[in-house]
């Protein structure tokens, strides 16, 4: 199967161990596109979202690293079994890409006319969104299958932003879904539905977000494996009409989340599923 | 038109009046420019809480106190080019509540003393007809459908706080004169409307009469506060919209579509109408998306909310977060209290710390402050319904019980 990774940049850890799962199954990318990291156009929107102190914070997390003297560290230490299989840390794309053998090209923005002449160029049977612009139309007619995301709630109940928290303040249970992306937000057919085993701890909110990535990177590779032996068909969302979208929480509310799963955490049986 | 000017004179020549006010005016001018340039519009835009609430409530109130008047009525609005203006019964009529709700939660015995003073200074206003007159005080002596049912908010307030039969008595008499002009359809027409038009907004007024039924136990105040909602309810599109705003020569401000959905939504809260709570619960659902796409409401929306204008009514934003958070308590849908606690930071970010008098913990009527809703002004209804949006938020986020969110329902 011809597969394209989309990531919000080079040092995409997800996009990064998505490559890497993907290859290990022998499912070796027909390319990544990335969004470029150093452009007037990214800087000025995150200076203007994040403020000039979180983008110096970004920039020394991602940039600096790249220093051979230093330790490199990953934001996500559950992706650690895939990001660094030998001992040696994969930090962007273009280092998983030189062990793997696929192009990665750098766009400012995924619908651009340049990002579609490209993506058409790999002609891919599927591509793997880990995280980039909200994608049009024209990117989603590309592939052959569509577009597939990971999406850190169960479809469709939760569907939208902050998904493992309004979970845990809405009592459903935690989980991915992977689904191809249409028009609406969380909308698509839905491939999987995974829930989270509640046997594994969960430190924190962040500590399960990281979780959750991480086992959607895992899962993906069942769903890849199974659309390719034709095993698995999407099917539509039901209640689409119901709008069951959900936005940026809080931080009041966040906190009202997290002392929940402070409440339900229950004593680690299994460690990280990546153990 | 010879009104108008003499309007325009009044604030063009205000600074000359008022030297001392062109320095606050230069910085206000200039603050708005540069936050407009450099806006957070994003994701994650009022997520966090950069000030305390309890910090930006006081500052309101203290702002509603400076404005009260030697007569005991409140200013209606705090001009960068004339000052204060003169009082304003129907505001001083719903603030009445707000300083009651004040003292409640915070014990200020300074916010009572100010609502039982513009309690005494509204009850001497009062027309034989039971009316209450419309306009700032001493401009015009008309009595008006609108300002009287504002004020009889604050009086039947003063009554169950006071238990003061004066209060009570001009309770009474406003309500009989409400119901004494009501049409036959449930509106509210003729000279006594505004423009001699019927409103939708006068859900407001609705919202009153229910509130005096509750108190006294008299249904005929009931019965008329749900002929008027019916009427408002028929003006209700698929698209959320609510025609019959009706006013000529304006655009169809926030202030006035919030006026309609808080107004039905309270008088359909107190006679029990879910049919009202549901139909504001949809209109309110399309303006919370608006907000969290867009991290910020219209100061004013064309028909079926299309085509905002680009300024922001901060008084509609603040009345919003009230309709939100009232339907989070009715509903305990979460995505309410969530949209309501974000607006209620976006607005914070917008209440002067410092500043002299008028200006500190003040609400402007437009951000920027040059927008159409009552450009270079603070005005005294915007500190009230921030106020009451911060007073509902701490009520509703001290009382969270995590237990209640077992059963929640979803909001659509």
């Amino acid at each position: 199967m011809r597969i394209v990774i989309l990531g919000s940049s080079v040092y995409s850890e997800t996009a990064c161990a998505m490559a890497v799962r993907l290859a290990q199954m022998e499912q070796v990318p027909v390319g990544a596109l990335a969004l470029s990291t150093l452009n007037r156009g990214t800087l000025l929107r995150k200076l203007r979202q994040w403020g000039a102190r979180e983008v110096a914070n970004y920039a020394r997390a991602k940039l600096m690293p790249q220093r051979r003297d230093q330790a490199p560290k990953l934001h996500n230490i559950y992706l650690q079994p895939l990001l660094n299989p030998k001992g040696d840390l994969f930090r962007s794309l273009r280092e998983v890409a030189g062990l793997y053998s696929f192009p990665v090209a750098i766009c400012d923005d995924q619908n651009s006319p340049n990002a579609i002449a490209q993506l058409r160029k790999w002609s891919p049977d599927l591509i793997i969104f880990t995280g980039g612009n909200i994608l049009r139309q024209t990117v989603l007619a590309v592939p052959r299958l569509g577009v597939l995301n990971v999406h850190l709630g169960l479809l469709p109940e939760i569907r939208g932003m902050n998904s493992p928290e309004w979970s845990l303040l809405k009592n459903v249970p935690v989980g991915i879904t992977v689904h191809y992306i249409d028009a609406g937000i969380d909308t698509g057919p839905i491939l999987q539905r995974y829930e989270f085993p509640d046997t594994v701890a969960r430190e924190s909110l962040s500590d399960l977000r990281n979780r959750l990535i991480a086992f959607g990177v895992e899962k993906v590779g069942d769903v890849v494996a199974a659309l390719d032996h034709g095993s698995i068909s999407p099917i539509p969302q039901s209640d689409l009409n119901e709008d069951r979208q959900f936005f940026v929480m809080h931080e009041w509310l966040r906190a009202r989340a997290a002392e929940r799963l402070a409440r339900s955490r229950k004593p680690s049986l299994a460690g990280t599923l990546n153990e | 038109m010879p009104n108008q000017i003499s309007k325009a004179l009044t604030e063009g020549t205000g600074l000359l009046r008022g030297p001392q006010r062109v320095l606050p005016l230069i910085q206000k001018l200039v603050s708005d420019r540069l936050h407009t340039i450099f806006d957070q519009r994003n994701l994650y835009s009022y997520t966090t809480t950069r000030r305390p609430s309890e910090e930006v409530l006081n500052s309101l109130l203290l702002w509603i106190l400076d404005a009260q008047r030697p007569d005991g009525g409140i200013a209606a609005y705090y001009s960068l080019l004339t000052g204060y203006s003169e009082s304003y019964p129907e505001v001083t009529g719903y603030i009445v509540t707000t300083l009651y709700d004040f003292a409640r939660a915070t014990g200020d015995d300074r916010t009572m003393v100010a609502a039982d003073r513009a309690g005494r200074w509204l009850r001497s206003l009062q027309m034989p007809s039971g009316a209450f007159p419309g306009g700032l005080h001493g401009v015009e002596a008309q009595p008006s459908v609108f300002n009287t049912g504002q004020i009889l908010q604050g009086l039947v307030r003063a009554y169950l706080e006071t238990e003061s039969v004066e209060s009570r008595t001009a309770a009474i008499a406003a309500g009989d004169w409400l119901l004494s002009i009501q049409q036959s359809d449930g509106s509210w027409s003729g000279p006594e409307a505004y423009q001699a038009a019927p409103h939708t907004y006068y859900s407001m007024v609705s919202w009153a009469l229910a509130g005096l039924s509750e108190s006294i136990s008299d249904h005929r105040y009931g019965l008329a506060a749900e002929k008027n909602l019916d009427w408002v309810l028929s003006h209700f599109q698929p698209s959320g919209w609510v025609d019959g705003i009706n006013l000529r020569g304006h655009p169809t401000y926030m202030h006035f579509i919030a006026y309609v959905l808080q107004g039905v939504l309270e008088c359909a809260i107190l006679r029990r109408r879910d049919d009202a709570v549901q139909a504001v619960a949809k209109s309110a659902w399309v303006l919370l998306r608006k907000f969290e796409t867009n991290k910020f409401l219209a100061g004013a929306y064309e028909a079926d909310f299309r085509h905002g204008h680009r300024f922001t009514c901060l008084t509609g934003n603040a009345q919003m977060s009230c309709v939100w958070l009232r339907l989070y308590d009715v509903t305990g849908d979460l995505r309410y209290l969530n949209a309501a606690l974000k607006i209620n930071e976006m607005l914070k970010q917008f209440i002067p710390a410092r500043g002299s008098r008028g200006i500190a913990g003040g609400v402007s009527g437009s951000y920027p402050v040059w927008g159409r809703y009552q450009p270079l002004r603070y005005i005294s209804w915007g500190c009230k319904f921030f106020a009451d949006a911060l007073l509902l938020e701490q009520r509703l986020t001290r009382s969270f019980e995590p237990s209640r969110l077992e059963a929640l329902p979803c909001a659509s």
